[in-house]
């Protein structure tokens, strides 16, 4: 392995707009890092749309409708409509069991969705942020995680404010049960150590740089008051935040010289966006979300070299903006230093990358029933888990390890397990006829994918291609050919464009298909196991 | 990799910060003294963790305290008569003969009321602080992965080599053990069955320098490494041997352990196997309503019970059994009082058991004491730490000596002579460790002399080659604690001295280089 100090550092440490040349390596990269698993047409289309536009595009959001009712143990929504605005069941059990594997298989189904659009990757990204494990009422979970969709290109400080006194939050770590008689610091310390300002060096006793344990301290009993109304209700329709003055605290709160002594007053259900507006006066904020951005989509080691050029910059394009996260992000992926060639390929594939960038960038999507997707959804949403990626469920409020621990960061997605298990899905996707629920299957889509490649009937251009869509920094010549020698099964390459041409010809006829899908099985099961094609 | 190459390159120039002076020691005394004696070297480590937090209260009684246990859980106490008597004033659970047997055979140490200060009730810090061994939470390395470090810094570069051709350590299932976390990788290599070679497809890379090119490294190397470890488990279960017939096959932590009977007895020179049990949060119908020797808890506790006295019986017919030590942990115990919901919630210390035949065998720590009025949402208070344990296995079970030991935790670390009946004791122990050294060696200007004092004189000088005295360091009392003693090296020509220690009971003699 190579020593810090001798790992290239990137040439570019601009985060001016990048004015080099736009073709498929810039476009593929930009892709990879704000999809799951870009098309070969995708790819295209985005290099004829030039950055842009093509960043532009990317950074809106795509409506999405409500999970929907599919297994006969919902007691309350009719299936194929959606429960997330019904009462809950008279033996919550079945209908919670039934509401969990629906909001699941919905999960995924949004990330098959293969929308050109980042949603789905800041969705994730603000989910290992904020870490929420799924409530025992579905409604609160899926509340929460539209919370994380509809802010998730929008105002950091409000999405704060909407977050303090989420449902799903405030029984995730225990602000419902916060009030003036038995303080809880749960949320209030994430609030400040992981959520906004971020916990610096210890310089004393308590004093962690950007704020103290008697910050918590106060913090909490700004936050007290609020309860979850509704849980499990079979009356109302949701679950809601109440907030009872009984429970709040109705003293004046100071927080220490670390915000400038600032003074709460007595202010009831408002109190708590005082606060935050407060905690929003210091720079570190930005600096501390910034830094968490630039690891989601750039590279996980942030040198002093970043600390000192880039991160100010993203920072203050943030407090410029009043915590609109738009303009960071547009100012990221323009610019110079995200296109630095030496920081592609920085990011080993978390699970949910691994299987949708098999799934997606093979353009296959279920093809069944709602209900029958959904099954085969939920087998994807369990196979992430397995690979240590479950998506309502992260390991700790701290999010996933692979996005905070020094120094593995991603390769902990590649550990001497998960490798073997990453191999063990990506063969039962492209070879081993795909996830099979009750007979539905849904693996790679092998046909389509390759007849969306620039030249399907030229071996040499289909190994181009899929180099293309699935290795961020190409494959070299000798693996190449070797991927080039199962596509033609060993014989000369004119035997594949005839073996195509024939499919072409008849493309109903098994005799004609099979042949070809089994060839490009085999390719794609063996370039899956490369470790060229566990980085994005 | 990174973080490595970054206390490498700060040891040399400074010291003072405590990770330096850890290095330091490693690399100016090097294998001396980290070079175990022998007898330490095949010996093995089972931890079996029970995942959920274990309630200690159902599982050693305190039958001492029962008439109130049952003011405290009436609804989920286990009859009296039910319980299975050992030691005098404790009982184990009725579904515990197998664990009840090897009490009675010499083979089952019960440590009480283990945990640690200001118990955090939440799964994962708790289980963070007990596979870390620490309390720091910006502490990512397991308590064996760091043990591991002191003597294997690079890995996983370069291993298995042919010095160390096996896992050091491994997890049965599917995930790495945080306890094996280690610098710069996990210590642990999963295991699901011994008899399946990974058979990965091996793929070279092209470091290019950049990020990328290390992640290819590393890939390419952790599918190599998965193959190698894979081949030589493989190897090993294959001519392994696994004797007893107590074995239930539908119990699979039974059938965990048969695997790993194979792989020792295989000639694996893995160190620590670990392996998992499951649900143990038992917050609701943790015993039967109608039976509370019957439940879930009861399932629990009879598939540890019967699958650890039949892996003990195995070692033995094996002839294994001085070779193996086992321990059990669970992130906390369960609260005093049982809940409306015939379960109990999350709670302080609990119980640990150790079994093998190496053990002093005890009940160690009193019963703890059960008040008399109803009491919510108390757990046991700690009696014994449970970062005690593991400093005391890694000393007396593997030879560790006590310097680094005590630098691998951060708490003053307190012994507890847990070990015994096997041929290394703790006086032998203190006769084979050295217990002085200088770093840095070679020094320049100045130097350090870490010694252990005795409470007794102790006169210490830098001779030369010659025998002479060069430069007088100290003479007097030594209170019975490390000290560091700092050596100015002004004035001493280039050139070997020796660094020479007389106490009354010994002398000591140490090289030392100046430059």
């Amino acid at each position: 392995m190579r020593l810090e100090d001798e790992i290239e550092v990137p040439v570019s440490l601009s985060m001016d707009p990048y004015a080099g040349s736009w073709g498929t390596d810039q476009a593929a990269h930009l892709l990879r890092r704000t999809l799951f698993g870009p098309t070969f047409q995708q790819i295209q289309d985005s290099v004829a749309l030039g950055m842009n536009n093509a960043v532009d595009q990317l950074l809106t959001l795509i409506p999405t409708p409500p999970p929907l009712t599919y297994s006969p143990d919902e007691a309350v929504a009719p299936f194929g409509q959606t429960w997330v605005t019904s009462v809950h069941a008279a033996d919550p059990l079945p209908t919670e069991g039934a509401r969990r594997g629906s909001l699941g298989a919905w999960m995924m189904e949004r990330l098959n969705k293969r929308e050109y659009s980042i949603q789905e990757k800041m969705c994730l990204f603000w989910q290992n942020h904020f870490a929420a494990t799924d409530t025992f009422d579905s409604r609160a979970t899926y509340n929460y995680h539209e919370l994380i969709r509809t802010h998730a290109l929008g105002n950091f400080k409000q999405f704060i404010k909407d977050m303090s006194n989420d449902p799903c939050m405030l029984l995730f770590l225990s602000g419902a049960s916060n009030n003036q008689f038995s303080p809880n610091e749960n949320f209030a310390r994430e609030l400040l150590e992981l959520y906004t300002i971020g916990k610096g060096p210890q310089i004393g006793p308590g004093d962690y740089t950007t704020y103290k344990e008697y910050d918590i301290l106060e913090a909490s009993k700004i936050m007290t008051g609020w309860t979850v109304a509704g849980f499990l209700s079979q009356v109302e329709t949701n679950t809601s935040a109440v907030f009872n003055p009984i429970l709040h605290d109705p003293t004046t709160k100071t927080l220490s010289e670390h915000f400038d002594f600032a003074v709460i007053a007595a202010n009831g259900q408002d109190e708590y966006a005082d606060l935050i507006d407060v905690i929003f006066l210091q720079n570190e904020v930005a600096n501390f979300i910034c830094k968490k951005i630039y690891r989601w989509f750039v590279n996980y080691d942030i040198t002093q070299v970043e600390e000192d050029t880039i991160i100010p910059v993203m920072a203050s394009t943030f407090v410029a903006n009043n915590y609109e996260i738009l303009p960071v992000l547009i100012q990221l992926f323009k610019s110079e230093h995200f296109y630095d060639v030496s920081l592609r390929g920085t990011i080993i594939k978390n699970p949910l990358e691994h299987i949708f960038s098999i799934l997606n960038s093979t353009v296959s999507t279920p093809a069944y029933n709602f209900d029958e997707n959904y099954d085969l959804y939920l087998f994807a949403y369990n196979g992430a888990a397995v690979l240590g990626m479950n998506y309502a469920t992260p390991p700790s409020v701290g999010g996933w390890t692979a996005y905070y621990q020094a120094p593995a960061y991603s390769r902990l997605w590649a550990n001497s397990s998960f490798i073997k298990l990453r191999f063990d899905i990506s063969d039962l996707l492209s070879v081993a006829g795909g996830i099979n629920v009750n007979g539905n299957t849904w693996g790679v889509n092998h046909i389509d994918f390759l007849d969306g490649l620039s030249n399907p009937s030229s071996a040499v251009d289909v190994i181009d291609d899929m180099v293309t869509v699935f290795c961020p920094k190409g494959l070299d010549a000798f693996k190449k050919l070797t991927l080039k020698g199962i596509l033609t099964n060993g014989l000369p390459d004119f035997e594949w464009t005839i073996q195509y041409n024939e499919y072409l010809a008849d493309p109903t006829n098994p005799a004609a298909v099979d042949p070809v899908k089994l060839r490009v099985a085999l390719t794609l099961s063996q370039l899956f196991k490369m470790p060229e094609f566990q980085a994005l | 990799m990174k973080r490595r190459s970054f206390v490498r390159n700060v040891s040399l120039a400074s010291a003072g910060v405590p990770f330096v002076f850890n290095n330091m020691q490693f690399e100016a005394i090097g294998k001396k003294l980290f070079t175990v004696p022998k007898a330490f070297e095949d010996r093995v480590l089972v931890i079996i963790r029970l995942n959920g937090g274990n309630d200690g209260l159902n599982t050693v009684v305190p039958i001492d305290q029962y008439a109130n246990l049952t003011i405290q859980r009436s609804n989920i106490i286990l009859p009296e008569t039910s319980l299975l008597p050992i030691g005098g004033n404790n009982g184990l659970h009725p579904v515990m003969t197998g664990m009840a047997e090897m009490y009675n055979n010499g083979n089952l140490s019960i440590i009480q009321n283990v945990g640690y200060p200001d118990q955090n009730r939440s799964h994962f810090r708790s289980m963070d602080i007990w596979t870390t061994g620490s309390l720091e939470p910006t502490e990512t390395k397991g308590w064996l992965g760091s043990n591991f470090s002191v003597d294997h810094p690079d890995y996983p570069d370069g291993y298995p080599n042919i010095d160390f051709p096996d896992p050091f350590a491994i997890s049965m299932g599917y995930e790495v053990s945080a306890t094996c976390q280690g610098l710069l990788a996990n210590f642990s290599h999963t295991v699901v069955n011994p008899f399946d070679a990974a058979n990965l497809p091996n793929s070279a890379v092209t470091n290019d320098g950049t990020y990328y090119g290390d992640h290819m490294e590393y890939l390419s190397g952790i599918i190599a490494q998965t193959n190698q470890y894979g081949s030589q488990i493989s190897n090993a279960a294959n001519v392994g041997n696994s004797l007893s017939s107590l074995y239930d096959p539908n119990n699979p932590l039974a059938e965990q352990l048969r695997n790993v009977a194979l792989m020792i007895s295989g000639g694996l020179q893995t160190k620590v196997y670990i392996l998992n049990v499951n649900g143990y949060d038992t917050h609701d119908n943790q015993v039967l309503e109608t039976d509370t020797t019957q439940g879930v808890h009861a399932d629990l506790m009879k598939r540890v019970s019967d699958a650890l006295n039949a892996f003990q019986d195995d070692m033995i017919q094996l002839g294994l059994e001085k070779r193996v030590l086992g321990m059990t942990f669970s992130e906390f115990g369960r609260q005093i009082a049982s809940n409306a919901s015939i379960g109990t919630d999350h709670g302080d210390a609990a119980p640990l058991f150790l079994f093998g035949d190496c053990l002093n065998q005890s009940i160690y720590g009193p019963n703890p004491e059960i008040p008399s009025i109803p009491i919510n949402q108390v757990g046991l208070p700690m009696q014994i730490d449970f970062r005690d344990i593991y400093a005391s296995i890694l000393r007396f079970w593997f030879g560790v000596d006590e310097t680094t030991v005590n630098s691998l935790f951060e708490h003053t670390v307190t012994y507890h002579n847990i070990i015994g009946g096997c041929e290394l004791s703790v006086d032998e122990l203190s006769r084979i460790e050295n217990t002085s050294f200088v770093y840095p060696n070679p020094a320049e200007m100045q130097t350090t002399l870490k010694i252990d004092g005795d409470g007794g004189m102790v006169l210490i000088e830098i001779v030369d080659l010659k025998g002479s005295c060069v430069k007088f360091i100290y003479e007097g009392t030594l209170a019975k604690v490390t000290h560091h003693i700092p050596i100015e090296l002004h004035g001493l020509e280039k050139g070997i001295y020796r660094i020479i220690i007389r106490k009354e009971s010994k002398s000591e003699s140490i090289q030392l280089l100046k430059v």
